[in-house]
């Protein structure tokens, strides 16, 4: 059986085939996302990486000291931003580094590719992860399947850069920690230190590896070895973590935190109480650590919570108490269908693998259990933490799949496998009996009924041709199932999820495409033709693309530490004329910058997003807007001529509207909401600057003050009005 | 100022005085047609009236306000059309002049006579005026000079010719469409002279640099072209999109530049357009077409945003051309020939169809540009020749994988005048084993990470091994 393959025994074959199959996945896992800077350009497609374009940009030209002590004062306008102590350095850093070793070594790559590629690099790596942490929790063939199905699922794809460059190391860290050796359990702290740094997501993983430990506990599954992982990880991780300026003091602090700090205490309680065992009787000692659990616990969960993470616990809490919050699409709760889009199979598997992961309940099967549990309820109450919930899904529908295979017969796991992307041979692995280990599909289909081994978990007490149907029913499935698994999320992650938002792809009539890029045409005109100091107001969706892109001023943007600043510029475009002007010069802001979909029904425009600016704004200020003023009498969100007298009056109804209806015709109609526009809009306090080719971004420069001392609109009056 | 002015020209008739040489009559004709690139001829008449002294040079005065727009100046005798060579002298503070001298032919002996012609290309020395204008009105442009032509040497009689399309005021005197200035006599008092005249021709001011990348091994040559482009037309006097969004379904004319036209040769590959920002999306590329007897394609680039007056664009383009047919070789030794600069064409034209007549036009001034050639790591040795008066410096370059870095050939120079200005010549020698620098360098790295990672992987660090093998010992 053993022969030679280029020299290689079996035992060597296998590990090259291994190494061959995590490079293709790694291969695939880059590929797919790659399919916007194919189709574009290699430029940063999304809002937020933008800001971490820019500070990478800034670390790599000012060094790491000057981009700590970075204080940002073209954000924020008046109010500037500590960057250095506001943000998850890890991904910049990362950058950082890699760009400087490719420099050192004569690579002059430009830092803007760094950026652009970092991401598909880190997905590879995540594969590469999650591989081990399969291995760790069933086999190297489960490692790889797992792998696989992370480097593909599309959940994992849509968020992009972050999650792929934290989780890789969350997943590696989570599956070392029940290893009970201290090296471990260091590495997991320096790899929960990098996802610190990177991602505020950390605080899942700090709060389900103690409940982890706290379930392990509570089983009565106590042991050194537990002991040993938790305490090191939890000492060298935290100080670690408070090494991170925007973290601080926080895990002592804060109630995020506390469950760690509260097991960590319990640990040693416990590892005290196994101690002192030895010298007292035992029933004494239950009691004592019964009290102690339930006052531990109590202590951990009633400390103060903030609101982002009250939301997770009742989804209406945002919408009714912090409006921004809530206006992330982001922060919405999850639809549905947006499981089985993201996930596709590996959905409705999740259930079967936890129930394999029960029947056979080690450590760390508890830890899957409880991770996909934890998951699956945050990824239902937040769309952007789905992706915590796809790389435990990853796990169990592996699981599942084994074990599926491993029911029917050890054939279908090797089928299977081969479908992931796993070559044939592999198979020796996954049937350890050996006998099987060759051929094509079509051979090993009929092989089984042969050779069958003996050790099934199954009784087989059909005759050998119904057991072959059975097996090549189930085989057939999940072939099926792992084709479709590949071909939908090849086909989501190229069609949802690669579509950039800086420029819009539409066909002509004669299938050439034609690329909206009224985005760059009006941030670079503010770029080259404003003073370099100009403050430009905007919506805060805008401000990271506004710095990072036109280079200038903003007043808020996708960082929103500060709602009352959010709210006072909600509040700007909410308002009248002469309220907006008056606020807006207090604020030295030069221009205002509105997004406007009407001419080309582009959806996502600040007048779809107003209602979201009026609700923070009335967070702040109750007394100066109210949302209902904005709706007609009948209750209706118009625009046209019916509109209420405060819509019509705000600044951003106005802006949006000017002299849009001179282009468009009388019987002129807005494309988005498909309302006839108001005929009649004046703006006296603001003059246009530049309005982008399909009206979509539209930009006004905040007049100076009159020097007759006249109102603005006297001045119109007396000029004229175009 | 009057003061001033009249203070400069009495040192002025001073040291004339003084000066042997004496212009008994000069005519300067002013050509306007082609702006932003303003010709100007001065046709002299030298005599040495010096008892003794024979003269073996002509200095030139330029004032320091037109020779921040100066771009070329050459000085040839008429009658045998010689051009003469001219240097330039330490800036005059007295004069608030920079002084060129050229070298006659032959010493100019006393009582002779020679006539001279002296031919500056000013770059951008209208201005639009009114600076504020309806976008879709004519330009109107103004060309303001002195009316009398500064010289280190007394004038005894001279006049100015400005010759304009479309004059529309003036300060001179109407002859034949052309105003004349004149003529004057050796006492007449200086004063502004000013033409104003209607163009619509779009005229624009670049700073531009443009870099060679040399690569043996590939047969490329790469070139890349910066721009940093600004409309020099009137501003409009408010934004108006909607006149605009009109315009341009109505293919109406106003004087926003919305179109680039960069002529490549045909043999260019690989082309791009690129800012600072991204791809821009919007650009194109014509079948050959043919102008004054070359072969070429036309690049269309599109800016982000259509310039309107006073409006700036920052954008860079690249193509790659094969490199065997600009580099020449003898031995070891190459020789590098290659464009000096690239020809650019800014056009305000609504239409589609774009002519080559637009591709060609003469409408962008270069203010400030710059000559990059990259040249192969291990070229030595390096000599060059540019075809303008130029800074040359030499600067290192490190370059993918580079192990001791190329040098970058670095030619910069103020205002670029229009036309062919010719070639510049990169010499250097390069040897056949340089070639292989590269190669051999990155086996050796690779080699040497791999013997590293051999000699790491035999070492045991393990303690357990260590105690078994003592053991079976």
């Amino acid at each position: 059986m053993a022969r030679k393959v280029l020299g290689l025994a079996a035992a060597e074959q296998l590990s090259l085939l291994r190494i061959a199959i995590l490079g293709l996945i790694s291969v695939v896992a880059i590929g797919s996302r790659l399919y916007s800077v194919i189709r574009f350009e290699s430029i940063i497609h999304e809002f937020d990486p933008w800001f971490n374009f820019r500070t990478t940009k800034y670390l790599v030209n000012n060094g790491f000291d000057s981009f700590w002590n970075w204080f940002d004062e073209t954000a924020w306008y008046p109010l500037g931003r500590v960057v250095g102590g506001t943000v998850y350095p890890g991904i910049m850093v990362t950058s950082a580094t890699i760009y400087n070793a490719l420099h050192f070594l004569n690579i002059p790559v430009d830092i803007r590719n760094v950026c652009v590629f970092l991401a598909p690099v880190f997905s590879a790596f995540t594969a590469i992860a999650t591989y081990h942490m399969g291995k760790e929790v069933k086999n190297a063939t489960a490692g790889l399947l797992a792998a696989a199905f992370i480097g593909v699922a599309p959940g994992y794809i849509s968020r992009g850069l972050r999650s792929s460059c934290s989780c890789s190391p969350s997943s590696c860290g989570c599956g070392r920690c029940g290893l009970g050796s201290a090296l471990y359990a260091a590495l997991t702290a320096v790899f929960y230190f990098y996802m610190v740094s990177a991602w505020g997501g950390y605080v899942f993983i700090i709060n389900l590896i103690p409940l982890h430990v706290f379930a392990l506990l509570a089983m009565g599954r106590y042991s050194n070895r537990l002991y040993v992982s938790y305490s090191t990880f939890y000492v060298l991780g935290t100080l670690a973590s408070m090494q991170i300026p925007f973290v601080g003091f926080q895990p002592t602090r804060t109630s995020e935190h506390m469950a760690a700090l509260g097991t960590f205490g319990l640990l040693q309680l416990v590892a005290f109480a196994h101690f002192a065992r030895t010298l007292v009787p035992q029933h004494h000692f239950q009691v004592l650590l019964r009290g102690a659990v339930v006052s531990l616990f109590v202590v951990g969960l009633g400390g103060l919570w903030t609101g982002r993470f009250y939301s997770l616990w009742d989804t209406g809490y945002a919408k009714i108490h912090i409006p921004i919050i809530a206006s992330v699409s982001e922060h919405q709760p999850t639809p549905w269908p947006n499981f089985f889009f993201d996930l596709n199979f590996l959905i409705w598997l999740l259930p079967a693998g936890i129930f394999f992961s029960f029947r056979e309940l080690t450590d760390n099967h508890v830890f899957l259990i409880l991770y996909s549990i934890f998951a699956a309820y945050f990824a239902g109450v937040m769309v952007r933490l789905i992706l915590t919930l796809t790389p435990i899904r990853t796990y169990l529908n592996v699981k599942d799949v084994e074990a599926a295979g491993s029911e029917a017969e050890a054939v279908p796991v090797a089928k299977t496998e081969a479908v992931a992307g796993v070559p044939a041979a592999e198979q020796i692995s996954v049937s350890k009996s050996g006998k099987k280990g060759k051929g094509k599909k079509s051979e090993k289909t009929e092989e089984p009924a042969k050779s069958e081994p003996a050790p099934s978990s199954k009784p087989a007490t059909a005759p050998g041709d119904e057991r072959w149907n059975e097996e090549l029913v189930v085989m057939a499935n999940f072939l099926y199932l792992l084709f479709m698994f590949q071909w939908h999320c090849s086909w989501v992650t190229s069609n949802a999820y690669s579509s950039p938002s800086v420029v819009l792809a539409s066909r002509s009539p004669d299938g050439s495409q034609h690329i909206i890029d009224d985005f760059r045409e009006a941030y670079y005109w503010l770029r080259q033709n404003t003073k370099p100091d100009a403050k430009v107001l905007s919506w805060w969706d805008y401000g990271y693309q506004l710095a990072g892109m036109a280079d200038r001023t903003t007043l808020v943007d996708n960082n929103t530490w500060n709602n009352t600043h959010i709210a006072t510029v909600g509040k700007i475009l909410a308002s009248d004329e002469d309220t907006a002007y008056e606020l807006a010069r207090r604020h030295d802001v030069d221009y205002v910058l509105v997004v406007f979909g009407g001419m080309l029904g582009y959806s996502g425009d600040d007048i779809n997003k107003f209602l979201w600016m009026i609700r923070i704004a009335q967070g702040v200020y109750p007394d100066d807007v109210e949302e209902n003023a904005f709706f007609t009498g009948r209750g209706q969100y118009s625009i046209g001529d019916d509109a209420s007298p405060t819509m019509k009056r705000s600044l951003m109804h106005k802006l949006s509207y000017y002299r849009f209806s001179s282009v468009m015709g009388g019987q002129g109609m807005d494309r988005v909401r498909r309302q006839p526009l108001p005929t009649e809009v004046t703006v006296d306090n603001f003059e246009e600057a530049f309005t982008s080719e399909n009206w979509m971004v539209r930009i006004y420069k905040v007049k100076d003050l009159d020097n007759l001392g006249r109102s603005h609109h006297k001045v119109a009056d007396f000029v004229g009005r175009p | 100022m009057r003061f001033l002015v009249a203070g400069s020209l009495y040192t002025l008739s001073l040291l004339a005085a003084a000066s042997g040489l004496v212009h008994t009559n000069l005519i300067r004709t002013v050509d306007l047609t082609s702006a932003p690139f303003i010709r100007e001829q001065i046709g002299a008449v030298v005599q040495n009236e010096h008892a003794s002294k024979q003269y073996k040079s002509y200095t030139i005065a330029v004032p320091a306000s037109k020779h921040a727009h100066l771009a070329s100046l050459t000085v040839h005798e008429r009658k045998s059309g010689v051009e003469l060579p001219t240097v330039p002298l330490d800036f005059d503070t007295k004069r608030n002049a920079y002084l060129y001298r050229a070298t006659l032919r032959a010493p100019l002996a006393p009582n002779d006579k020679l006539s001279l012609n002296v031919d500056m290309t000013l770059s951008r020395f209208v201005s639009a005026k009114p600076a504020v204008m309806e976008p879709a009105d004519d330009q109107q442009w103004v060309w303001e000079d002195r009316a009398l032509v500064p010289s280190v040497y007394e004038t005894r009689k001279q006049k100015t010719v400005v010759n304009a399309p479309r004059v529309t005021r003036h300060t001179g005197v109407l002859q034949r469409k052309s105003v004349v200035f004149g003529p004057f006599n050796a006492t007449a008092e200086d004063g502004p002279a000013e033409v104003a005249f209607r163009s619509n021709k779009e005229q624009a001011a670049a700073v531009h640099r443009r870099e060679y990348f040399v690569s043996h091994l590939g047969d490329d040559l790469n070139v890349l072209e910066h721009y940093q482009l600004k409309s020099l037309a009137p501003r409009p006097p408010q934004y108006d999109k909607v006149r605009e969004t009109i315009a341009k379904f109505m293919r109406t004319r106003d004087n926003f530049i919305k179109t680039l036209l960069v002529p490549v040769p045909v043999t260019a590959r690989d082309m791009y357009y690129v800012d600072e920002i991204g791809n821009v999306s919007t650009s194109a590329v014509t079948s050959p077409r043919e102008a004054h007897g070359q072969e070429f394609r036309i690049l269309q680039l599109k800016p982000r945003y259509p310039l309107s007056g006073g409006d700036q664009y920052t954008w860079w383009h690249g193509y790659s051309l094969p490199l065997h047919a600009y580099l020449r070789r003898q031995g070891a030794r190459h020789f590098l020939k290659v464009p000096f600069i690239g020809h650019i064409a800014a056009s305000a034209s609504g239409k589609s169809e774009l002519t080559v007549d637009m591709a060609v036009a003469e409408n962008v001034a270069v203010e400030s540009y710059e000559l990059h050639v990259t040249l192969p790591e291990g070229a030595t040795d390096i000599d060059v020749r540019a075809p303008v008066r130029a800074e040359i410096a030499y600067e290192p370059t490190w370059y993918y994988l580079d192990s001791t870095g190329r040098t970058t050939v670095v030619v910069s120079t103020g205002n670029v005048a229009p036309g062919d200005l010719g070639d510049v010549l990169v010499m250097y020698s390069y040897s056949a084993v340089a070639v292989w620098q590269k190669p051999a360098v990155v086996a050796l790295m690779v080699f040497g990470v791999f013997a590293v990672a051999m000699a790491v992987g035999r070492v045991r660090f393990g303690l357990a091994q260590a105690a078994n093998k003592k053991k079976s010992a």
